[in-house]
């Protein structure tokens, strides 16, 4: 059995010093790794990236992460990520990784996602160039991510996102912002590809439990929603358990 | 809501995701009878304390009452065991 700590939207500031830390200093105890769902800072300054560097430093558990949008607002989202790799965090965007855990391998897949909405009520590449574009991108993030998915050949396979896959988890948004907390086809490419766990955040009003169309359970992990430092899922009951020490072997296909 | 009023929602609203003292996007905005009332959840008191901020300085005429709350946490809970 593995044991998946997540957590998203986090929103780390200069004025939240110390505020995950003393939770997640204990992780050992309770998870094998720690999955961070986007949203690290709040805007994604350089002050902000060292604010969070803070709270992560030397946790006891491996900590694989992907960026969200707030993270991009200061247009420099490589410097919160090369922040956190400096501290041996895993960033991925379009990217996987395998960790060996508790005697398991578990590959994930990571990627920011993008918007675009859900079936009934989506945006097309149509019109504008500038709609073109958005949904492009969500396609480029989807296609990535079902081959990403596809390549890990591991026990257990996980998606790690930013934006909702599923509308099954924003329930309790407005519907009109539907539209820019996930996209289907982030969900198609789930279902095409298979996946024993798929996380995400951005929908802070929302629902912590979904499932996509073909039966892949999604779990909204924004923190203002499941109020908690981090959620726990375990995978495979049934396997032997082990110790919450982990190696990683990082992979990044071209697709 | 009369018409100015619709739209100082609509700045208000942009106020408060891009000023980098707040960056939220999931503040609820009513105004109404010259009152500006906010509310919704952010991480920290400071951040409460923005939000109110940026509202005052975007529209000094209009009283505002912060009903803004700070996230508390609990303990992480028990896990779940997931396609079991």
């Amino acid at each position: 059995m593995i044991r998946i700590a997540a957590v998203g939207d986090i929103h780390v500031g200069e004025d939240t010093h110390g505020r995950l830390r003393p939770h997640w200093l204990t992780l050992d105890q309770h998870a094998d790794v720690l999955l961070l769902a986007g949203d690290l800072t709040n805007v994604g300054s350089r002050k902000e990236a060292d604010a969070l560097i803070e709270e992560v430093r030397d946790l006891p558990v491996p900590v694989v992460a992907v960026l969200g949008n707030h993270d991009y607002h200061c247009d420099n989202p490589l410097g919160v990520r090369h922040a956190l790799e400096a501290i041996g965090v895993i960033v991925l965007e379009g990217e996987t990784v395998t960790l060996e855990l508790a005697g398991c391998t578990v590959g994930i897949a990571g990627s920011k996602g993008f918007g675009g909405g859900f079936a009934g009520a989506c945006g097309h590449k149509f019109g504008e160039p500038e709609m073109k574009d958005f949904i492009r991108v969500t396609e480029e993030a989807s296609h990535r991510l079902e081959a990403n998915l596809r390549s890990l050949q591991t026990d257990y396979r996980v998606a790690l996102l930013h934006y909702a896959p599923v509308k099954d988890t924003l329930a309790g948004e407005r519907l009109e912002i539907h539209a820019f907390l996930g996209a289907y086809q982030l969900g198609e490419a789930l279902d095409s590809a298979g996946c024993d766990l798929a996380l995400h955040g951005h929908a802070h009003h929302g629902t912590e439990k979904g499932m996509t169309p073909g039966g892949i359970p999604v779990r909204n992990v924004a923190m203002p929603l499941i109020k908690r430092p981090y959620a726990v899922y375990t995978l495979g009951g049934a396997k032997a358990g082990g110790s919450g020490a982990g190696r990683h072997q990082r992979e990044t296909l071209t697709t | 809501m009369n018409q100015e009023y619709q739209y100082l929602v609509g700045k208000l609203q942009e106020a408060l995701a891009c000023d980098a003292r707040v960056g939220a996007l999931d503040i609820k905005i009513t105004i109404a009878h010259g009152r500006v009332h906010l509310t919704g959840q952010v991480p920290t008191e400071e951040r409460r304390a923005n939000v109110g901020l940026v509202a005052h300085e975007l529209m000094p005429q209009l009283d505002v009452r912060n009903d803004i709350t700070v996230l508390e946490l609990s303990e992480s809970g028990k896990p779940e065991a997931v396609g079991d």
